[in-house]
């Protein structure tokens, strides 16, 4: 389309944003993974310890377990709350639509702070539980699973409602009013109409749930315990309290890998490219 | 109707549930005490004196500001360059640099921490400004690339066309017809830029030092230990620019619309 510039024009164009992503984000990914194979032991040492040790083992299956819980509590929350948001009319609409996109807005760190007051032994939730007679005596909801599962779905909770909005938009409300009219019941028309409708939606939202929660950090690092170690906390503590480079590079490649399977699985069925519109 | 009616109150109780602990913090920031308890038993502005007074809490937001700054200025540069070379690729071009361009957003962010970190030791490029710039650019790129994108593909290529074949040569083609077309997706990537380094934590804590730190960095450490209101403080001023940002983007946002 611009013969004058040509070919030599495009190359200009992409150097600079190639060159950044080629410098700080591929090279230092390809030197992980060199280290990852550097351990004095020999070149699978590494990868031999984080797969194998139990101890290590049982950080792949709490992470896990929490990006499942997650992704299922997400879930459940946003299906009903996609659905109200195609229901919603005017000022509603746009003041529940504000609510659920504005904390992607707003930094991690300070939601999980926010996060650790609220839930503290002495904080307000603990207070209301106790004086309205609920329990006995306060409950511990930090540095445990709770606190954990609490917090990440309260971050991660817009990357699921927003496209199963996507999907719900699209059904048309006529084919509902068919299955009520019918004689359906509503747990008939929401299991055989609107959710085989928005099944691609769904499947998006878990996707994108279940990615981010696999890798993240900050509200872990914060609400969780020693009980309740992830993946990613691992990696800090082998690069920042046990200074083993090789464990903390071996490790990075597994969850860097389990984070590229889920993208190319889900890749044929959704758009993953989405996730980049979804942030804010 | 008692079936809309759950389903609505159900709605309520996820909006406070997501709106509620996030304001938590802001009466956090305005206690008189000296630890935190919710809400406040007494008032006072002592703890933004406080941050405002503390020559070290003054210099992480300094850090953050420039950092964030310079993040825009670059992202936002590259970042339409590229976009504008992806439009004129092939199909399988554009698929290849889009993957390229993205990968920093499947990738989780403790990855790209110790990554960074590994290289950033080698080359003498931990704590500081540079080192940081990098690792937020290579963050916000993708934000500016796709922004850019879209507003591109909505752009009717036959009006730079008509420029250049009025005589215009192609940066006045790109400043007087191309840029103020896609000006609200350039607007948009910027402030997404200037967010997503302003709330940077996880690759900032590894690249981060004594020397040069960002806000978030500071608060990180102190609520790892032992935290005061004056974290609270931090944290306000975090929420304060986000909202702004936010509002900033809705109407760039409504802008790209019209």
């Amino acid at each position: 389309m611009n013969p004058a510039g040509g070919r030599l024009g495009t190359v200009a164009l992409l150097v600079p944003a190639a060159l950044i992503a080629v410098l700080v984000f591929v090279v230092p990914l390809a030197r992980l993974l060199g280290i990852s194979f550097s351990a004095p032991a020999g070149p699978f040492d590494a990868y031999t310890h984080v797969l194998g040790d139990d101890i290590y083992r049982q950080v792949f299956g709490n992470t896990l377990l929490v990006a499942f819980a997650v992704t299922t509590i997400a879930l459940l929350i946003a299906f009903p709350v996609a659905f109200a948001l195609t229901r919603l009319r005017g000022g509603w609409r746009t003041l529940v639509f504000a609510c659920v996109l504005l904390p992607l807005w707003i930094s991690v760190l300070v939601r999980t702070f926010s996060w650790m007051l609220v839930l503290e032994r002495n904080g307000p939730v603990n207070r209301l539980l106790v004086s309205s007679g609920l329990v006995d005596a306060p409950l511990s909801l930090l540095f445990n699973h709770a606190g954990v599962l609490i917090g990440m779905v309260h971050v991660l909770l817009p990357y699921s409602v927003l496209p199963i909005y996507a999907a719900l938009v699209r059904v048309d409300p006529s084919l509902l009013r068919a299955s009520e009219g019918l004689g359906a019941t509503a747990v008939t028309t929401f299991l055989r109409v609107l959710l085989p409708l928005s099944s691609r939606g769904v499947a998006t939202a878990a996707t994108f749930t279940f990615l981010l929660s696999l890798g993240f950090f900050v509200t872990p690092a914060l609400l969780g315990g020693a009980s309740s170690m992830t993946l990613s906390m691992l990696i800090d503590s082998f690069v920042s309290d046990r200074l083993d480079w090789p464990l903390a590079a071996a490790a990075s490649v597994v969850l860097l890998a389990a984070a590229l399977a889920i993208v190319a699985v889900a890749s044929r069925f959704i758009r993953v490219s989405n996730l980049a519109r979804v942030h804010r | 109707m008692s079936g809309r009616l759950a389903l609505n109150g159900f709605v309520a109780l996820v909006v406070a549930f997501v709106v509620l602990p996030i304001i938590a913090i802001v009466p956090a920031a305005f206690s008189a005490q000296s630890y935190i308890r919710l809400p406040p038993e007494t008032w006072s502005l002592r703890w933004w004196d406080a941050f405002f007074r503390d020559a070290s809490w003054r210099q992480t937001l300094l850090t953050s500001l420039q950092v964030a700054t310079l993040t825009t200025l670059v992202s936002v540069v590259f970042g339409t360059a590229a976009a504008m070379g992806i439009a004129r690729c092939t199909a399988r071009g554009q698929a290849i640099l889009t993957g390229l361009f993205l990968g920093p957003v499947v990738t989780p962010a403790i990855v790209l921490a110790v990554a960074l970190y590994s290289v950033a030791r080698a080359t003498g490029l931990v704590s500081t400004v540079t080192g940081l710039v990098a690792a937020h650019t290579m963050l916000a790129l993708p934000f500016v690339v796709l922004n850019v994108g879209v507003s591109l593909s909505a752009l009717d290529r036959r009006l730079p066309m008509a420029a250049e074949g009025l005589g215009a040569d192609d940066f006045h083609v790109f400043r007087t017809v191309t840029l103020p077309l896609i000006l609200p997706g350039v607007i948009g990537g910027a402030v997404f830029a200037f967010v997503t380094s302003f709330d940077e934590v996880v690759l900032s804590i590894f690249l981060a030092g004594p020397t040069v730190k960002t806000l978030p960095v500071r608060i990180w450490e102190e609520i790892r230990v032992e935290y005061t209101p004056v974290v609270a403080v931090g944290a306000t001023v975090m929420l304060a620019l986000a909202l702004v940002a936010a509002a900033t983007s809705r109407r760039a946002g409504r802008r790209n619309r019209a």
